[in-house]
């Protein structure tokens, strides 16, 4: 009775506290069965290892199972790296195989784990892809943990940016494939746009192994991966960048206070169509024109360079925010990015428009089998949950944590701040202790690198500018007197050793007190702090963090705008009294739950163009594999394919029929994207008339894509007609119709707009605003 | 319209969530006839047949489907729900600290929802100890002989409090379980049936009162005013806007799917409401002032309080006229929706950002808002000039007329739309033969 009411208790507790997390003892059992064969496996040579792992395939995978491959698992890379996994690593294979969440801290071995989990998965005879963050670790791991595979008889191939198709295809015939989360979605999006079945790279999806999961999951996944691809005409109005340069702020345009909106005021918009040439901007018919004026003004006024981009060999180079670093063949969309190409004075690069997206739930959702591991992943388990329907396992370190985390030191302007981290930073490195700074851009760590630099402290600047040697640079940053400025995640997945990366100088470096974290600031989210906070204080190892904040800081003043100090600063502007501390913590949550909030939102309605794209590639399908082409053409033009049947042979019209449907069938889609992009932007609107928006979205978009397959139809039979028809079978280019060639991927935002009784509220706090005001006013 | 109940029927996903919420309003109204423990049940049936129906507690009996005067287990019925949750909404105007957790997102807002949730047990304690302690004294029913609890000790009343404050925290219960996992909004949902349950019941009584041919004349009558309230709820003026942030040569997208929507009843019943409650207010000065014999004592008595007059009527069409007008003001700021536009790159071709697109939406609304209030007024007042046939007894709470039926096609309309359109996610078969 006494232990029925404690697993009551216990039950209840884990709900309460932990929401969606695993309970492990179950596992914890297990590992002694793994213990006890040990010694056998050990006696076995390397070719009987790999034999014995090859016929765990023929059995079922039940608990047995696992706890043998596990024992294999850990004898193949005690010789493959010399390393022998310890426990809690195991536990974290088990958990991985059990499809959850692991959350495991850093320089606990999660590499490892991941790799003999997707051994055990390849070994269920599952294709698996390993996702990473970026090509970098990808192909690292990859072939870091190759040796380990070769003795488990499992075969791995990579992908990365620069990989050709065959490479892919390759590498997607592998057991298991690693690649960034963008290679392998890309790779799918293209496959979805295919005209013959041999140009395809990927295979069917079986289980997903994501690494950094919360990063990939959740800060990843509120921008979809979208394919674009060159239209037929480059529309760039370098008159317009010059009209918009000589615009002032404020009398002729406008900002938002949190920098995402900027707007002409009937002033600018006379000055922009006076210089068009008296055009009348807002008639309707010169949409085009108002349109490139909105997105140069866009360009103008809130694209910063060097902090949203960086100019490097006369192009454009976005910055991923989240990431800190240069993101590859992306691109702003709508005519943002030749808007910032005339700003920045460059030769304007092709446009495009939409091919195909798709989000990363719907990417994750494809895999019948999910899994991943972090080292935070508690702080989004709801999250994982809402979102992938995944649950959180939390694996114990292997030796506990001793690193000691300082309350935030806050200040009230930010040069307070930046001169006390300066002090902080020199008196530190005065004993030779190594720091590492994390900056939130890559603009505040070149201006702390040069203050730094102006107190005579070397150090080492880690951001989007040279994210070659990134990983190299990270590993030694805990060497002595090492100083390492990074912004968020540069050379995050590279273990940071003391004593550098030989750990020559361990003792002496932990003797000092071993890493010493400095966060410039607050992250969108207490995860990404933690996160920063992780790099120190690995297995044990000693360590320390810090973070430093103003009330001047962005995101105090964009989240909690009414933020104000509860005591004096004192003579450096140091506060330290509870009230600061709150708003600064306030306004972390308030970032917070806007990020949350923004990802829901991108979810809801891409789910509704997911589910649509989804029914319209069964349809494409067909089209690529059987004759459906041929039926439906011949059926809807008889005369002339009666015609065409008499000149060529039935596989080159195959090839045609085929050419012609695909072409009609990708046209329309991108049409069909462009329409609810269109739709999207209004919707909001609909609340007006109490209309819930999310539900008209659907009530518009239904109607039109029900007509799709009818208009591909009629649009193919009309090509029919006209096309000639080739040996390389409908010479389509000939009619005006271009595929499109390059593609690249775009960078999109989401504007959420507030609730109307959001705003009916404001405007009564306004007023109460004023009334208050009015009073003491009158008072005094 | 039926066949999307077919087809709604045979989804399995969307015929669990109906039958759901179905089960949930048999409990509700099960729950809303079974008089707490320590009521007298057959003395509280002869009092309310003796009941004035001009008492002040007619539109919260109506709201609480007739439960109230029942003094059964949700005597209380949704209403202390909704008053919290519009407490805590005005409270984050005053604390601060409200506000700063409805900004924090869901965890956030998960708290105040906590809030509301502790705030309407409170109510439900009070208005619930409000309603026994007037039934104990005899109160609650005029002049009504018979006792309603005839063993009126601590002990009793205690457990009838405790009831009916019980019975509120499982209807709230019941209204978050609809929303989350059947359809439509659990609150309007069960104020829909509250309404929707009082219909039998005064139908009954007119049929008896009235006869059979006065009851056919009423059911057609009152079918009559529900078509005609759907069709006008549904009207809408739709103003074409553009949205200049894309660029993307060729053609223009969105086309006739991009409007700013306007409603033909932008206020919704909020002005029958304000109206009908200001109505009450010379009646109920003069009876509390006391005095019967001034000329202004007698107006009220002879115009304002009786339904059917003149006076009444013509004070009645105009005061839902002048606050469909108020109410809108406030509600719809034409000023704001344009400022929000200019800062999303949105315009209304032909019309310049700014004031004058303000000044263009201030227009639409001021002459879209006087056909929607005189129809307003037209549904409120219709029931008025029945009174002669349905007898004495009936007000304008009578479930045909004015606000009922206006919250009942609101409510059905938001649910069938809601229906519809989980129907529509879910069917694409036949989609490509």
């Amino acid at each position: 009775m006494a232990a029925f009411m404690r697993r009551v208790k216990d039950r209840f507790g884990r709900l309460l506290d932990r929401p969606a997390t695993v309970d492990l003892s179950r596992y914890q059992e297990l590992l002694k069965s793994i213990d006890w064969r040990e010694a056998k496996l050990e006696k076995l040579s390397d070719e009987e290892l790999t034999e014995t792992a090859t016929k765990l395939r023929e059995r079922d995978f039940d608990e047995k199972t696992m706890a043998e491959l596990c024992g294999v698992g850990r004898e193949a890379a005690r010789r493959a790296l010399d390393e022998r996994p310890y426990d809690v690593q195991l536990l974290g294979v088990m958990q991985l195989l059990a499809g959850n969440i692991v959350q495991m801290a850093t320089g606990e071995g999660k590499t490892l784990a991941g790799a003999l989990a997707a051994a055990g998965y390849a070994i269920q005879g599952k294709p698996v892809h390993v996702m990473s963050v970026n090509d970098y670790l990808a192909r690292r791991d990859a072939e870091w943990m190759g040796p380990v595979y070769a003795l488990l008889g499992v075969s791995v191939g990579w992908v990365s940016q620069t990989s050709t198709p065959e490479e892919r295809r390759e590498a997607y015939a592998k057991d298991v494939t690693y690649g960034s989360v963008s290679e392998i979605g890309f790779d799918l999006l293209r496959d979805r746009l295919a005209t013959d079945v041999a140009e395809m790279v990927g295979r069917e999806p079986g289980v997903v192994l994501v690494d950094e999961a919360d990063s990939v999951l959740i800060d990843e996944a509120k921008v979809p991966l979208v394919l674009a691809g060159s239209s037929a005409e480059a529309e760039t109005d370098p008159e317009v960048a010059k009209i918009v340069r000589t615009l002032r702020p404020g009398a002729h345009y406008q900002r938002d206070e949190d920098g995402r909106n900027a707007w002409l005021t009937g002033r600018g918009a006379k000055v922009v169509e006076r210089a068009l040439g008296d055009v009348d901007l807002y008639s309707g018919e010169h949409s085009d024109r108002l349109a490139a004026v909105n997105a140069a003004l866009h360009a103008h006024a809130l694209l910063e360079r060097d902090v949203d981009y960086i100019v490097r060999d006369g192009k454009v180079h976005l910055i991923n925010s989240s990431r800190g670093r240069i993101a590859l063949r992306q691109r702003w969309p709508d005519g943002l990015q030749a808007a910032v190409e005339a700003k920045e004075r460059l030769r304007p690069t092709e446009s495009g428009e939409v091919l195909d997206s798709i989000s990363v739930q719907g990417l994750i959702g494809r895999y019948p089998t999910v899994c991943g591991m972090t080292g935070t992943a508690v702080a989004v388990a709801e999250q994982l949950r809402e979102f992938y329907q995944l649950r959180v396992a939390v694996i114990p370190p292997n030796t506990p944590c001793v690193r000691e985390d300082e309350p935030d030191r806050l200040y009230d302007t930010v040069e307070a701040k930046e001169e006390a981290i300066v002090a902080e930073i020199a008196s530190v490195h005065e004993t030779g202790r190594p720091i590492l700074i994390g900056t939130r851009d890559v603009a505040e760590s070149e201006r702390l690198a040069k203050m730094l630099a102006d107190a005579d402290v070397t150090c080492v600047v880690l951001n989007a500018k040279n994210d070659a040697e990134e990983a190299a640079i990270v590993a030694e940053a805990g060497a002595y007197d090492a100083v390492t400025v990074s912004t968020q995640m540069a050379g995050r997945g590279t273990d940071i050793r003391l004593g550098g990366r030989d750990g020559a100088d361990h003792d002496k470096v932990a003797e000092l007190g071993g890493l010493l974290v400095i966060g410039t600031g607050r992250y969108q989210s207490s995860r990404l702090d933690d996160q920063l906070r992780g790099r120190a204080g690995r297995q044990g190892d000693p360590g320390g963090s810090v973070m430093f904040a103003s009330l001047a800081d962005d995101q105090v003043v964009q989240y909690a705008p009414d933020a104000t100090a509860g005591a004096e600063p004192d003579d450096d502007g140091r506060l330290e009294d509870p009230t600061t501390q709150r708003f600064v913590d306030h306004a972390q949550k308030v970032s917070e739950g806007v990020q949350l909030e923004i990802h829901r939102n991108t979810w809801r309605y891409t789910r509704l163009i997911e589910h649509q794209r989804k029914v319209l590639l069964e349809h494409r399908d067909e089209l690529l594999t059987t004759d459906l082409a041929v039926t439906e053409l011949a059926a809807l033009c008889p005369e002339r394919w009666e015609e065409l049947t008499e000149e060529h042979s039935e596989e080159t019209l195959q090839l045609a029929a085929r050419q012609i449907m695909l072409y009609h069938l990708d046209e329309r889609w991108t049409e069909h994207l462009a329409f609810l992009a269109d739709v999207r932007e209004t919707i909001h609107l609909r609340a007006l008339a109490k209309e819930t928006p999310i539900d008209e979205f659907h009530r518009t978009a239904i109607p039109v894509f029900k007509q799709i397959p009818d208009e591909i139809g009629e649009r193919a039979a009309e090509t029919l007609k006209k096309v000639e028809v080739t040996e390389e079978g409908a010479a389509l280019e000939r009619v005006g119709l271009r595929r499109p060639s390059a593609t690249w991927t775009y960078m999109v935002h989401d504007n959420p707009f507030e609730t109307d009784a959001e705003q009916a509220l404001q405007r009564v706090r306004a007023m109460i605003k004023k009334v208050k005001g009015g009073s003491r006013r009158a008072a005094t | 319209m039926l066949s999307a109940f077919r087809s709604a029927l045979a989804t399995p996903d969307l015929r669990r969530k109906i039958l759901f919420v179905l089960g949930i309003v048999a409990v509700y109204r099960v729950g809303a006839m079974l008089p707490s423990p320590g009521v007298s049940y057959p003395n509280i049936q002869k009092c309310i047949e003796g009941v004035d129906n001009q008492s002040i507690y007619q539109l919260l009996n109506l709201f609480s489907g007739g439960a109230l005067l029942q003094l059964s287990v949700f005597a209380l019925g949704i209403m202390p729900y909704i008053t919290a949750s519009i407490i805590i909404q005005l409270l984050r105007v005053v604390i601060p600290r409200f506000e700063q957790l409805h900004k924090e997102g869901q965890s956030g807002q998960a708290k105040l929802t906590q809030y509301t949730r502790y705030l309407t047990i409170g109510l439900g304690v009070l208005q619930a100890t409000g309603i026994v302690a007037m039934a104990d004294r005899g109160q609650l029913f005029g002049e009504c002989p018979d006792p309603v609890i005839p063993d009126s000790t601590v002990f009793t009343l205690a457990i009838i409090v405790l009831t009916m404050t019980a019975g509120t925290a499982l209807i709230m219960w019941f209204g978050e379980l609809i929303t989350e996992r059947g359809i439509g909004n659990g609150m309007s949902l069960l104020i829909f049936v509250n309404i929707a349950a009082r219909i039998p019941a005064e139908g009954g009584n007119i049929l008896q009162n009235a006869g059979g041919l006065v009851f056919g004349i009423v059911c057609l009558f009152g079918l009559l005013i529900i078509v005609a309230v759907v069709f006008l709820e549904q009207g809408q003026r739709r103003i074409p806007v553009q949205y200049a942030k894309r660029m993307v040569g060729r053609r223009m997208y969105g086309g006739t799917s991009t409007y700013l929507p306007m409603k033909v009843n932008q206020a919704g019943v909020i002005p029958i409401i304000f109206a009908s409650s200001l109505l009450y207010l010379p009646d109920l000065i003069t009876r509390l002032a006391g005095d019967t014999n001034s000329w202004w004592a007698r107006f009220v008595a002879d115009h304002l309080t009786s339904q059917s007059d003149w006076v009444h009527i013509a004070f009645y069409f105009a005061m839902i006229i002048f606050f469909t007008y108020f109410y809108i003001s406030i509600q719809f700021n034409p000023n704001e929706r344009a400022d929000d536009m200019k800062r999303y790159g949105g315009f209304i071709p032909g019309i310049r950002p700014g004031r004058p697109t303000a000044e263009y939406l201030s227009f639409v609304l001021s002459r879209i808002t006087l056909p929607g209030s005189i129809y307003l007024g037209i549904i409120a007042v219709l029931p008025n000039f029945f009174l002669d046939l349905t007898g004495d007894g009936q007000n304008q709470n009578f479930p045909f007329g004015g606000a009922a039926v206006l919250i009942m096609v609101g409510v059905g309309l938001d649910t069938v739309k809601q229906i519809e359109s989980q129907l529509m996610q879910r069917n694409y078969e036949g989609f490509l033969k």
